[in-house]
């Protein structure tokens, strides 16, 4: 049903200034409901493969070339590898010295499977993950939205164990399959069609009517005791229907309806910058319409060759991948760098763009509301450790941007710990300095996003400072 | 009325000192009995012959001065029927019938016709309340099934031959270890919905739709293969009677038979037949494989297999030689390899499979591997050929004899593979009826049947119209009857009725279960699944429960294969198996998987044997297998499978207590560790768990050098010293100290560190144990009737899947007392089990 032709378009003048027409019909429909009509919390993670340019003190490069900001907690100065996000300063917060304590020493291409994870991957014989953050989180609020979550990456697909082409793992650690077609991703946003959907569930609805009728039948034959045994399923039972009423509820509730003539929904990673922006746009509508609070995008698949390779001839440079091996040839870092940076101004513009737009509810603005990191599982060369992570927005869940957190120290030379690593022998060492557990962080945001959970992935208590 | 005393260790205690005839009461089938007598409890001979007594000996230290172990006697109810201190009268009890109190060094001690009085009265009165309890309460086994259950039930409905249940989360075990207990089988509504999904997948794989799908065959050619190899590579020919030949044949190799020429060999890419070719294969070659011991053939497999089914991988295998022992086994394992750090390899047989034909006499060994399970190369559809496609079946040769190899002439690989077409598993449900072509009448005649058996009843009219009227809602949208069934079946799956082990309450006999839960507890216990046609007839005819028929059932169902789940799971939950998953020092994962196994092989030797249950204690006998046997020193013995064999006392082994696992598992993952293995004998051998630590017990601190030199059983000592953790440490500490002589991996050790072996201690009864063997002859001379009656406990609770109350200490000792008068044998005790009371009641 997408009968929304009174009333709905209401908000358009309200959204204008973000240059795409966008209505939300079910903001009415749901405003009677206290719960909906709360400021939704949301998070988005994107990862970059191949990790980051981190050359050794000592290197003419390490001036301008290192991907880590120099100076400390407040008075950090950007490199020209983050010096896109100066303007955002404000909204941004930058971690060294985090990474997930299994796979310190597997090689940095087998580790994208595990950046939300935390799971111990391996790096050969049997594989196995376990729930990502991102699906943790939207465990708890994905009823609340039509999509639970939106998972996206440039190649798509689920990849291979230790070449994940998602960012998201269930309950079961099994990889949620990334959509990368911008038409696809939007139509499923704005103009799914529900026919089959609304056939299982109907089925389901008669299934779980027979059985809430059967349960309380058989519950007049036991015991008083064993009833209470009953109830329990009966509950189970009752819980599958609210869920069952909400999905229904969702088909029958009219789409958002959005202009697309502003979005170029056919592009693909050959025009790297186009696609690269719309991809987040994509995020931005869906979050902007509520159509889901949880988003994931990895930019690509570690190890090169595929379509993200494509993306650095954004900014005329090669094989993304290569960038990493060549860093000691001649303008290396700088290359390497310069592509980093591409993607920090990609970033950047996503969030400047959530920071601009207010919240629907009126509780600040959408970027107050949503928790957005950006990083990779590996730093300098195939380097599972200190993990390149910025972080914005999230300043109404509890976080303070405007900082430069480090979680290592720094060897006597004024090196990170890992710099200028170059070969194989860098990964397969042992460290100097220990990184401390991401999972700590990943406590800090599930439970800044209203998760009551005091562990992720076998870490438990919060981040200290953030 | 003399009521039988079972607990404790009260007959050793007495005997020959006293000359008290304990005689029993055999207590019949008939609870309203104990109702229409209203029992009273015994105050008169409280106040004559106990009162006086425990004034004298316990209320100095017990009493309104003092109350040690914050703990007074003297102002106990001594009404044990009505009264709340049943539970502190049962640790008198045992405190004073095991000599614990009054202590050795006491003022006033007690005499031992004094001692024998108190007793007397008390397991009387302990025996009465019980009895009263057990009728006030109503007690229930109603529970869910556990996952392995439920696992095994949808497999045996549907005929499905691998497991399904790797979505559902595990379960919880209680405090007695076991995890089929009701209470903590808990449902929550994503489980719910897990078991929704898990139906539907069952369902889909047990039912076909449409015609049979043209499988993909794959033959690999090993007579072409050597051709080519030994044309492209005549470097590397050689020939069986070359001098060097022992050197070659220890990497893969294809030789021929007829001209005796080899060529090393272990890869290869392969396609599928096509129709004509897969029609005609002859299996036979003059050329075979020869796999040596941790060779693999890496069976390139390109991108044809299909998504879903089964893939059957049949080798028609012999042993290289007569001359050497033991077996040879074959593992399959699957990987892809998609770009430089991407890949995965896992092993998809789910158990290795030993190879028992002599060499020159092949013969066939098949696998079934179901392909929607295993990981799968997500790239094999790709249209470019970046990343990698292909998928590789690993055929590895994992004997444990030193070369002893396997030769193969036919490997040749099926999928989707189906026996028969339409399968089993289809035809069960959409069996031939003469009702077929009239849609409605079929679809009523497949769901009674099949509700029939998912739930273990017969099923009533107005049952089954309501899944009825949800077919006739379902048919439409469905091209086929099948189709839309599948769903409807679904439902039968997720009901109730499938799902939990019920009770009915009905007015004719309120304390019993009816003949077909009768079918269906049998089932779950031995089976740990759902009845058989032949249960359910039997019930149907309420015949099941006459004594002799149950009894030939009984034996019918220990016999079946399906019974093994019940020594894999009872075993494994009354001794906490799984605590071997919870170290990470045995780095040996075939010694861990036989160290699991061996304590349910010898299970199976005294329940097959119906041998006394003492031999679980000592045996002069081990049962294990050739990996075991390496671990024991025990000579000769060869196999994988298990098997008894006489051992010498040299040995240090024999009975469960000096089993691997139960060792390893109570260490620390550097070295033994007495006190889990003294809180592992109280819990699981002699079923008195000593209570949780108190909260604010202080650390060790190994920071303190003083503390750091010390030995272990030192630590322990020292430890023990402190009065906080004195009193419980010193019923625990002697019995795992008795186990010093074996160290974290199990092995027999006679000096750590340099030093000799202290496995001496001395239990809170001031009784001398001298390591194991002094524990043993301890247990067997003062502790029988308590091992009995824990064993008696274990079994009972496994049985009713419920965690057993003071209303069941009666019918345990009862039961005890029984099989104890028979001589203690194993499959005694579960046929008078069976035929119990408490088994036949909710």
């Amino acid at each position: 049903m997408r009968t929304s032709e009174a009333g709905s378009f209401t908000r358009r003048t309200f959204l204008r200034g973000t240059g795409i027409a966008l209505a939300l019909p079910w903001l009415e429909t749901f405003a009677a409901d206290s719960k909906q009509a709360a400021t939704p919390k949301r998070f988005v993670s994107i990862y970059h493969p191949d990790g980051v340019g981190v050359p050794l003190r000592e290197d003419p490069a390490w001036k301008d070339w290192s991907w880590f900001p120099r100076g400390g907690e407040k008075d950090f100065e950007l490199t020209k590898v983050l010096d896109v996000l100066e303007p955002l300063r404000s909204d941004i917060t930058i971690y060294s010295g985090l990474s997930h304590p299994a796979v310190r020493r597997v090689h940095g291409h087998s580790n994208a499977d595990q950046y939300l994870t935390g799971a111990d991957t391996k790096g050969h014989g049997p594989y196995k993950n376990s729930i990502s953050l991102d699906q943790y989180y939207a465990a708890q609020v994905g009823d609340a939205t039509r999509h639970a979550s939106l998972v996206m990456s440039t190649n798509g697909g689920i990849g291979g164990p230790r070449g994940a082409q998602t960012q998201s793992f269930n309950r079961e650690g099994r990889p949620i399959p990334a959509m990368n077609k911008p038409k696809q991703i939007f139509d499923m946003l704005f103009v799914a069609d529900g026919k089959e959907a609304a056939a299982r569930l109907a089925r389901s609805k008669s299934a779980l009517d027979l059985l809430i009728e059967d349960t309380r039948s058989l519950g007049r034959k036991l015991s008083k005791r064993d009833q209470e045994t009953l109830q329990q399923y009966l509950d189970s039972v009752r819980d599958t229907e609210v869920k069952l009423t909400k999905a229904r509820r969702w088909l029958d509730t009219p789409l958002p309806q959005v202009d697309s003539s502003k979005l170029d929904l056919e592009c693909g990673p050959a025009e790297a910058r186009q696609y690269f922006k719309t991809m987040y746009d994509l995020i931005y509508l869906a979050f902007l319409s509520d159509s889901t609070r949880v988003a994931t995008y990895q930019l690509g698949r570690e190890n090169g060759e595929g379509p993200h390779d494509l993306l650095s001839r954004a900014v005329g440079l090669g094989g993304a991948h290569g960038l990493t091996h060549s860093v000691k040839k001649k303008n290396g870092w700088q290359n390497l760098g310069t592509y980093n940076r591409y993607q920090m101004e990609e970033f950047g513009r996503f969030v400047k763009k959530l920071k601009d737009t207010p919240e629907p509810t009126a509780n600040g603005t959408l970027l107050d509301n949503t928790f957005a990191m950006h990083g990779s599982a590996s730093s300098s060369f195939h380097l599972s450790r200190n993990y390149p992570i910025v972080s914005a927005g999230g300043k109404n869940l509890g976080f303070k941007n405007g900082r430069y957190l480090q979680y290592v120290n720094l060897l006597k030379d004024g090196s990170l710990p890992g710099a200028g690593v170059i070969s194989d022998s860098g990964w397969r060492g042992v460290a100097k300095e220990e990184d401390q557990a991401l999972g700590h962080l990943f406590v800090s945001i599930l439970q800044r996003l209203g998760v009551e959970t005091d562990t992720f992935a076998g870490c438990t208590g919060t981040l200290k400072r953030v | 009325m003399v009521a039988v005393n079972t607990s404790q260790d009260y007959a050793g205690f007495v005997k020959g000192k006293l000359g008290v005839i304990v005689f029993l009461t055999v207590f019949f089938f008939n609870p309203a009995q104990v109702l229409a007598d209203e029992p009273k409890a015994d105050l008169e001979q409280f106040r004559k012959a106990v009162e006086p007594m425990l004034k004298r000996a316990c209320v100095s230290c017990h009493g309104p001065e003092k109350q040690k172990g914050k703990f007074r006697v003297d102002t106990l109810d001594p009404d044990l029927l009505k009264g709340e201190d049943v539970n502190w009268w049962l640790e008198v009890f045992d405190v004073i019938s095991n000599g614990e109190m009054p202590p050795e060094d006491a003022e006033v001690p007690l005499k031992d016709t004094e001692r024998a009085a108190v007793i007397d009265w008390l397991s009387g009165e302990i025996q009465q309340a019980s009895r009263v309890a057990r009728a006030a309460k109503g007690r229930s086994s109603f529970r869910r099934l556990t996952r392995y259950e439920y696992d095994y039930a949808l497999r045996d409905l549907l005929g499905l031959d691998h497991s399904l249940v790797d979505w559902l989360p595990p379960e919880t075990a209680s405090e007695d270890g076991f995890k089929n207990s009701s209470e903590l089988l808990q449902m929550s509504s994503m489980q719910f919905q897990t078991y929704r999904a898990i139906g539907l997948k069952a369902l889909r794989r047990a039912i076909v739709v449409g015609e049979q799908p043209r499988p993909v065959k794959y033959v690999l050619p090993l007579e072409k293969l050597f051709e080519r190899t030994s044309a492209s590579q005549k470097a590397k020919i050689f020939r069986r009677d070359d001098e060097k030949y022992a050197h070659h044949r220890r990497r893969s190799h294809l030789l021929n038979r007829e001209t005796g020429v080899g060529v090393p060999f272990s890869g290869g890419m392969y396609r599928p037949l096509d129709a004509a070719a897969a029609g005609q294969v002859q299996p036979s070659s003059k050329v075979y494989m020869e796999l040596p011991r941790n060779n693999e053939w890496k069976v390139g497999l390109d991108r044809f297999l299909p998504d879903e089914g089964t893939m059957r991988v049949s080798i028609r295998a012999a042993r290289s030689t007569e001359d050497l022992p033991g077996d040879a086994t074959l593992r399959l394992g699957f990987s892809a390899h998609t770009s430089n750090n991407a890949n995965f390899s896992n092993i998809i047989s789910e158990r290795d499979v030993p190879v028992k034909a002599p060499a020159g006499k092949p013969e066939f060994i098949h696998f079934h591997i179901q392909l929607g399970d295993i990981q799968r190369n997500p790239f094999r559809k790709l249209e470019t050929t970046f990343p990698r496609r292909d998928e590789f079946l690993h055929i590895r040769n994992v004997t444990l004899v030193n070369g002893l190899h396997v030769q193969f002439d036919h490997v040749e690989i099926t999928a989707p593979f189906y026996e028969q077409w339409p399968p089993k598993s289809h035809a069960a449900i959409f069996f031939e009826s003469k009702n077929r072509p009239d849609d409605a009448a079929y679809a009523r005649e497949v769901l009674e049947r099949f509700m029939t058996r998912a739930w273990r009843r017969a099923v009533t009219q107005p049952e089954v119209d309501r899944f009825m009227k949800l077919y006739g809602e379902y048919r439409p949208q469905f091209d086929s009857l099948e189709e839309a069934m599948v769903e409807v079946l679904a439902t039968v799956l997720t009901h109730p009725e499938f799902l939990y082990l019920a009770q009915r309450d009905v007015a004719e006999a309120p304390a019993r279960i009816s003949q077909y839960e009768l079918a269906g507890r049998l089932a779950v216990f031995f089976w740990s699944s759902i009845p058989d046609e032949e249960l359910l007839e039997l019930a149907r005819r309420g015949k099941l429960r006459e004594p002799k028929t149950l009894a030939a059932q009984v034996d019918r169902m220990l016999a079946d294969p399906r019974a093994r789940r019940f020594s894999r799971h009872f075993v494994g939950q009354w001794l906490g198996l799984d605590g071997l998953e919870s170290v990470d020092h045995i780095r040996d994962d075939a010694l861990k998987t036989a160290m699991r196994d061996e304590p349910v092989a010898f299970f199976e030797e005294v329940l097959k044997h119906n041998r006394s249950v003492m031999e679980f204690i000592h045996s002069d006998y081990a049962v294990v297998n050739s990996k075991m046997a390496q671990h024991y020193r025990i000579p000769e013995v060869h196999g994988v499978h298990f098997r008894r064999v006489p051992i010498k006392a040299e040995c240090h082994r024999g009975g469960l207590l000096t089993g691997a696992a139960v060792l390893a598992m109570n260490s620390d993952g550097k070295d033994s560790h007495p006190l889990k293995r003294g809180v592992w004998m109280l819990e699981r051998i002699l079923h008195d768990p000593p209570p949780p630590p108190p909260p604010n017990v202080p650390e060790v601190d190994l920071a303190d050098p003083e503390i750091a030199k010390m030995t272990l059983k030192e630590r322990i000592a020292d430890h023990s010293n402190d009065p906080a953790c004195y009193s419980c440490h010193a019923r625990i500490d002697p019995w795992g100290i008795a186990f010093e002589n074996y160290d974290a991996m199990g092995s027999f050790r006679t000096t750590i560190k340099g030093k000799p072996v202290d496995a001496t201690a001395e239990l809170f009864n001031k009784q001398p144990l001298a390591g194991m063997d002094g524990l043993k002859q301890y247990l067997l001379a003062e502790r029988q009737d308590q091992f009995a009656r824990a064993m008696t406990h274990k079994l009972t609770a496994y049985a009713l899947g419920r965690h057993l109350t003071f209303a069941d200490h009666a019918d345990v000792g009862e039961l005890t007392q029984q099989f104890r008068g028979k001589g203690d044998r194993l499959r005694d005790l579960i046929h008078l089990l069976v035929q119990s009371r408490i088994f036949n009641s909710k």
